[in-house]
């Protein structure tokens, strides 16, 4: 056991704790995703008959997801949108909503995406892709406050009604796509392509973007923002500058983020001109996966640092103390609603503008990644951090599973059961706890709580 | 049982009766009217009979939804995954349906092989639904996991294991099954103008439809068994004062409500079409937890709420076969609108058992 280890003196106590809380937390996902794996086996072994495909299977799983060509990246690039709906859902969770309908968002924020990318022509990427992620992200929101705003204006349940959206959302997207947005000129029925201006950057392509001064000023001006923000947060951590005054640091790191963009924005272009990592052309890893984790810690922020996420926060965990406190519950539910769907509805931008080959919206759009995202942030308990690997191990397994299919006949179904599996095994600790023979941590809240009909 | 019990003496109907039927009229009335206006006035008496047969039809899936959420809801436990136990006994109804007539075309007449394995997969498609059943209830009753994430573990699991077994055992080679139950005329009633063909010439399901509408309200309305199962939705803790096992009704409802789930599930391919495949339930388990919302927890209501949810889906057909120029996308979205402005409550505020999607804790 790690805890019964001598430490070196010096070893400070707060790192041990923090060290054992980081196992504490971690101990129930990972033995969930244990369990459900070992039974996974048992199914495969008992619809196929042999030991040795239990063993391909997972074989060819491991390899399909991070070994064979491109293998990694393409786990990568199915990571992105898990990361992005999890955290719409995980956003609902935090606020005691139970948002079902990420899926029929994120088909609302396709459609807006392939809208906005080919309505507008001869805009620079800079101002263009922003626009395209906007409008599918508005268009996420404002879809996801229809059941934010019935639920809190006249009581219909979130469940039953986003789930319905959902299925109007297909419908209208199938409608569309095959009306009104259908490109007459293409075979399939699909949609007009995008502007090259509204892609999401892929890795590879990086480098030639930058050349152009627009392109190299907003990459500049995106890390300087980074830089900026790390530098405050040294500022504020800091033993020697955690005394200086507001102002004082304010300066500091606006300085700091104004000298990065525009050394930035002249070295940039040459060196990524001269070295750079990405250079398979085949390779669709795109810049939408860092856009992602950007959402994630962002969202952490707003809702641990913020007004609105504290506000969010107690109407979820109460809403008689919240509403006693003077927190408006109807704004807080459709903003909500809102924030959740803007998450989905943006991974639906992603998609389209980053990933479809065609870089357009097909009819035969099926994504699937509605239910699983529900497993991720059940998995992850909505903690941001936890999402973003969650959302890897799923992506992971979906991206693995053609592989596992091909080399041995199990269905790639097998990993819906599996997904199921663990969010079986997350839902119920208390199956876990009995396997495993562990004592039940003094926690006063462990899984997510929704309501039923009634509140 | 010592409580005297208004609603067991004399046969009143929960809820605001009156309003929930006019509702229903006028719906009907004005969906015809609509319909008319929609495909010009071509919608003749057959039309109007063959719709509304094909209304109670597919309104029957809905309402063993609604019923098996009814069941379960009135002993306090929500089940959202209906849906899950629909797709499992579909599957499973459809594969016994199929291997049951292989096996058994050796030993008999064809004719009777079909009809004797017809039965069996409708048996085997109700027992199918009762493990998942078991593990909502065992999640939500002993575990005391959240209700609502529990049916929701339900319907991954179902997509994840109908997935699976489909694509392992079912999706090519298969043999020619014995196809879905053909209508069965009640002899002397389906001779009747108008209410003939629409009530008497159905398929098995529709009259078992029937059958458990009146069964379900004379148990839960008019026995001890439904007395306890409401006060354990409404107030646990006071039937187990009084010596109520609230684990045990809550489990046996949940059961119950499974077999209705599975009847339900057994529409799709032992009644409906003769084929499987994955996610074919369309969200006909969410649309029944909305009937039975419309319904306020009474079977008689989840029952019109879910030939609402019928008349648009069979209107829709309708005027799909009129009018091929209007997008049919359109029209079906209309039940998933429907059910979200009956949502809404339109209809009046229902309300729910006290103790729905609460736990119990000894």
């Amino acid at each position: 056991m790690s805890e019964q280890t001598i430490q070196p003196a010096g070893f400070s106590a707060s790192l041990r704790a923090s060290l054992r809380m980081f196992w504490n937390g971690l101990k129930m996902p990972l033995l969930a995703i244990l369990s459900a794996f070992v039974l996974g086996g048992v199914v495969i072994l008992v619809t196929s008959g042999s030991f040795i495909s239990v063993y391909e299977a997972y074989e060819g799983m491991l390899r399909g997801a991070l070994f064979k060509q491109r293998g990694f990246s393409e786990s990568l690039v199915a990571t992105t949108p898990y990361i992005l709906l999890s955290l719409a859902v995980a956003v609902g969770f935090k606020s005691g909503l139970f948002n079902i309908g990420a899926e029929g968002q994120f088909y609302i924020g396709a459609i807006g995406a392939a809208w906005a990318g080919v309505a507008f022509r001869g805009l620079p990427a800079i101002i263009h892709l922003p626009l395209a992620l906007l409008a599918g992200a508005i268009g996420g929101a404002i879809w996801a406050s229809i059941a934010g705003f019935l639920k809190a204006k006249t009581g219909a349940h979130e469940v039953i009604s986003t789930m319905m959206l959902n299925y109007v959302s297909f419908r209208l997207s199938e409608y569309l796509v095959s009306g009104p947005l259908r490109d007459p000129a293409a075979g399939l029925v699909q949609t007009r392509t995008i502007a090259v201006e509204a892609e999401l950057w892929n890795f590879h392509a990086i480098p030639e973007r930058l050349q152009d001064p627009l392109n190299a000023l907003a990459a500049a001006v995106g890390l300087a923002l980074v830089i900026a923000f790390f530098t405050r947060w040294y500022l504020m951590s800091s033993v020697r500058t955690r005394d200086w005054s507001r102002s004082l640091r304010r300066r500091y790191y606006a300085a700091v983020g104004a000298a990065a963009a525009a050394i930035l924005y002249f070295i940039l272009p040459p060196l990524t001109r001269l070295w750079w990592p990405f250079t398979d052309t085949a390779d669709r890893l795109h810049i939408g996966l860092l856009l992602a984790i950007g959402m994630a810690i962002f969202i952490w922020g707003l809702l641990q640092r913020t007004t609105i996420g504290f506000e969010l926060r107690t109407a979820g965990a109460n809403p008689n103390a919240a509403r006693y406190a003077g927190v408006s519950i109807t704004r807080s539910i459709i903003t909500a609603m809102a924030i959740s769907g803007g998450l989905a509805g943006l991974a639906g931008t992603i998609e389209v503008l980053g990933v479809s080959s065609c870089r357009c919206l097909p009819v035969s759009f099926s994504s699937g990644y509605g239910w699983d995202s529900i497993g991720i942030a059940l998995l992850a308990r909505n903690h941001p951090i936890g999402i973003i690997a969650s959302s890897f191990l799923f992506g992971a397994m979906r991206n693995g599973a053609d592989l596992m299919e091909l080399t041995s006949g199990v269905s790639k179904y097998i990993i819906s059961l599996l997904q199921a599996l663990v969010l079986l095994f997350v839902a119920a600790p208390t199956i876990v706890r009995w396997v495993y023979r562990i004592k039940e941590e003094r926690q006063a809240s462990e899984a997510p709580i929704t309501r039923g009909w009634g509140g | 049982m010592t409580v005297k019990n208004n609603a067991s003496r004399r046969f009143r109907w929960q809820g605001s009766w009156w309003v929930t039927w006019l509702i229903g009229i006028f719906g009907l009335v004005a969906g015809w009217a609509l319909l008319n206006l929609v495909i010009g006035g071509q919608c003749d008496g057959q039309c109007v009979v063959s719709t509304l047969a094909q209304t109670l039809r597919k309104a029957t899936p809905i309402a063993f939804a609604a019923f098996c959420g009814l069941i379960c809801e009135r002993a306090g436990v929500v089940d959202i995954g209906i849906e899950g136990k629909m797709l499992v006994a579909a599957m499973i109804g459809y594969a016994v349906n199929l291997f049951a007539f292989q096996a058994l075309k050796e030993v008999m007449p064809p004719a009777s092989a079909a009809d004797l394995a017809r039965v069996l997969a409708l048996t085997a498609a109700v027992v199918s639904a009762l493990p998942l059943a078991a593990l909502h209830a065992g999640l939500s009753i002993n575990i005391r996991a959240d209700q609502i994430i529990s049916g929701t573990v339900i319907n991954i699991l179902a997509i994840g294991i109908t997935g699976y077994a489909y694509r392992q055992f079912l999706a090519e080679n298969l043999p020619a099954g014995p196809g879905t139950f053909p209508l069965l005329n009640i002899p002397i009633l389906s001779s009747i103008p108008v209410l003939g063909p629409i009530l008497f010439q159905q398929k098995p399901l529709a009259y078992i439809l029937w059958l458990s509408v009146f069964l379900i309200q004379y148990v839960l309305f008019f026995t001890p068994w439904g007395l306890r199962t409401r006060a354990v939705g409404e107030h646990p803790r006071a039937a187990d004062t009084l010596g109520v096992n609230v684990y045990r009704m809550r489990w046996t409802n949940v059961l119950i409500g499974g077999v209705l789930a599975g009847l339900g599930g057994a529409w799709f391919t032992l009644e409906a079409v003769d084929v499987f495949n994955p996610l074919m339930t369309n969200g006909l388990g969410f649309i029944g937890l909305a009937a039975m919302i419309f319904g306020k927890w009474t079977p008689f209501g989840a029952l019109i709420g879910a030939f609402i949810f019928g008349l648009g889906d069979s209107v829709t057909t309708t005027i799909s076969i009129f009018r091929p120029d209007i997008p049919s996308q359109i029209p079906q979205m209309l039940p998933y609108l429907l059910t979200i402005i009956i949502l809404t409550g339109v209809v009046g505020r229902a309300i729910p058992p006290a103790a729905d999607g609460k736990p119990y804790e000894k």
